[in-house]
Formats: C-alpha cells, sequence, structure tokens
C-alpha cells in the first residue's frame, strides 16, 4: 500500500476522532445549556466526524490516494460521495446556526449560496463539494470574525485558528481535485489535521476550567 | 422573549445565585439578592428551586436562615463553567 493513502488514512482518521469528540462535547454542553446552535454543532461535527471516517476508510480500502488513478478517478469519486455529502451538510449545519446565532432568524446566506453555485451547473459533485464546502467555511470563519469584533461573544482565537486552517485546507484540496495533484491532495489533508488539532487544544483547555 | 431565551435567563440567574452562595459561605438571603440583582419574591422562588435541586442547603439559626453551596452544587458550577467556556468559544452565549 502506497505510503500516501496511509498517511491520508491516519490524518483523516485523526480529524474524525477529533471532530466526533467536539460533537459530543457540544451534546454534552448543551444539556445544560440547551442552545440551538450548540445543538447543530453537535450534529454538524458529528456528521463530519462519521464523513471523515468513511473518507478514511475509503482510502485504506482502495489503499491509493484519490488522485493516483486517474482512469479509477470515477469510481473512487463514487465511493466518496458519501464523505462529500456528509461533509456538505456539516458545514451547512453549521454555518446556518452561526447565521441564526448573529442575526436571530434561519440562515439565509449559506442556502443562498448552495443555490448560486448550483445554477452554474457546470462542476462535478466533487468539485461543487469542495467549493460550497470552501464557501460554507468562509462564511463560518466571517461570522467568527464578525462575532469577535462586535464583542457579542468571546470566539475563542483556537476555534477560528481551526475554522481558518480548514477552510485553507479545503481551497488547497479543491486546488487539488482541480489539477489533480497527489502532493496538493496529501498537504490539504495534512492542513485540515492541524485545523482539527486546533480544535483539540481548544476542546482539552474548556476541559480544564474551575469556577472564576 | 423566546422560550430559548427564558431558558438562558433562568440559567444565568441559577448561576449568579450559586456563584454568590459559594463566594460568601453561609451566605445571607440580603447579600444574595444584593449579588444576584433579583427582587426578594423571585429570589425565594429560585432558592426554593435550588434547594429542592440539591444544589445549596438551607441552615436555620434562631431567625437567621442562611444558605451554602452543596458539594453536588459546586460540581453543577465546575460542569457549568466548562460548558460557558465551550459554548464562549464557539462565539455563542448562555
Amino acid at each position: 500500500m502506497p505510503s500516501g493513502a496511509l498517511i491520508t488514512f491516519a490524518l483523516n482518521i485523526s480529524s474524525a476522532f477529533v471532530a466526533l469528540l467536539t460533537s459530543y462535547y457540544a451534546y454534552r454542553s448543551n444539556r445544560l445549556v440547551r442552545s440551538p446552535a450548540l445543538g447543530a454543532i453537535n450534529v454538524g461535527f458529528m456528521l463530519l466526524g462519521v464523513g471523515l471516517a468513511v473518507d478514511a476508510g475509503t482510502s485504506l480500502v482502495s489503499g491509493r490516494l484519490l488522485v493516483e488513478l486517474p482512469a479509477e478517478r470515477a469510481f473512487i469519486l463514487l465511493s466518496s460521495l458519501t464523505y462529500l455529502t456528509l461533509q456538505l451538510l456539516a458545514y451547512l449545519v453549521i454555518a446556518v446556526s452561526y447565521t441564526r446565532a448573529a442575526y436571530g432568524r434561519p440562515g439565509a446566506a449559506a442556502p443562498a449560496a448552495l443555490a448560486g453555485v448550483a445554477a452554474l451547473g457546470l462542476y462535478r459533485f466533487s468539485l461543487l463539494s469542495y467549493f460550497v464546502t470552501v464557501i460554507l467555511l468562509a462564511f463560518i470563519v466571517f461570522q467568527g470574525m464578525l462575532v469577535r469584533s462586535e464583542g457579542r461573544g468571546r470566539f475563542s482565537r483556537t476555534v477560528l485558528l481551526g475554522f481558518g486552517l480548514i477552510l485553507f485546507a479545503h481551497l488547497v484540496l479543491l486546488l487539488a481535485v482541480l489539477v489533480m495533484g497527489p502532493t496538493l491532495f496529501l498537504a490539504g489533508t495534512a492542513v485540515q489535521f492541524f485545523g482539527f488539532v486546533s480544535l483539540l487544544a481548544f476542546v482539552v483547555r474548556s476541559e480544564v476550567v474551575v469556577p472564576g | 422573549m423566546s422560550q430559548g431565551e427564558k431558558q438562558r435567563s433562568v440559567l444565568r440567574i441559577s448561576l449568579d445565585i450559586l456563584n454568590a452562595v459559594r463566594e460568601e459561605g453561609d451566605a445571607k438571603p440580603t447579600h444574595i439578592l444584593y449579588k444576584a440583582n433579583l427582587s426578594h419574591e423571585r429570589l425565594v422562588r429560585y432558592l426554593d428551586d435550588l434547594t429542592g435541586k440539591g444544589l445549596i442547603e438551607v441552615k436555620l439559626e434562631g431567625d437567621n436562615r442562611t444558605y451554602s453551596i452543596t458539594s453536588r452544587g459546586v460540581s453543577f458550577l465546575i460542569e457549568m463553567r466548562k460548558a460557558e467556556t465551550f459554548v464562549q468559544g464557539f462565539g455563542l452565549a448562555i
């Protein structure tokens, strides 16, 4: 099995673990706080964790990187369909929850972005998925910066850095799919992993607080 | 005010009372009243609720009534503090 596939598996399964851990902490906090936005973060990260685990499994079973097999690209893209769909749903749920939290009404920008991209009708599902995911992540990062700048909350820098890295990773992954570059694909997966490491640092830190 | 906002508000007030009781040790109702910024009627309702949940306990010495936090109350405050840090980290508020 190529080492690239093994590295991809290791990075994605680690990211999946962090996503599921974040989902669990959101669930646990939501049992006390009962916030719809927190519920959305719980569901979003759960979908993301399952999606990343599926993607990790796909790379392990196929034993190849997505972009190393141009002839079988269609098959591998199809096997990645579940991951891409779950990822898309996850970021959509999180983005909509931030719209609700920021403006107190159901999200309009994220579905509008989806509709806009769908109207183009030019991309295959994988490209479309990565592209929309990039838009959703940019929206989440923008909301985070907005919340921080307006002082309505204390959006953690670590969480913002995590989402920022995941956004950058998806830009690299989108480019990797466009140019079919294995190195870029691996680099994007690695950057995404570091984004989840940043989220893990926040989750761990939030566990060591004591009543002030 | 939505149901969610009402719930958050109740939670916030309960936390303020618990923090006030914890800081004071044996806290007199007037001190809690001042720190939690509540009317007497509402304070009594919240204190009864928190006592019923086992988060605080009441001590009676003659005419004096004081409140102290229970170990369950301290655990609840710690869990709430963790939840609050998590929630705020994602840019949300309780």
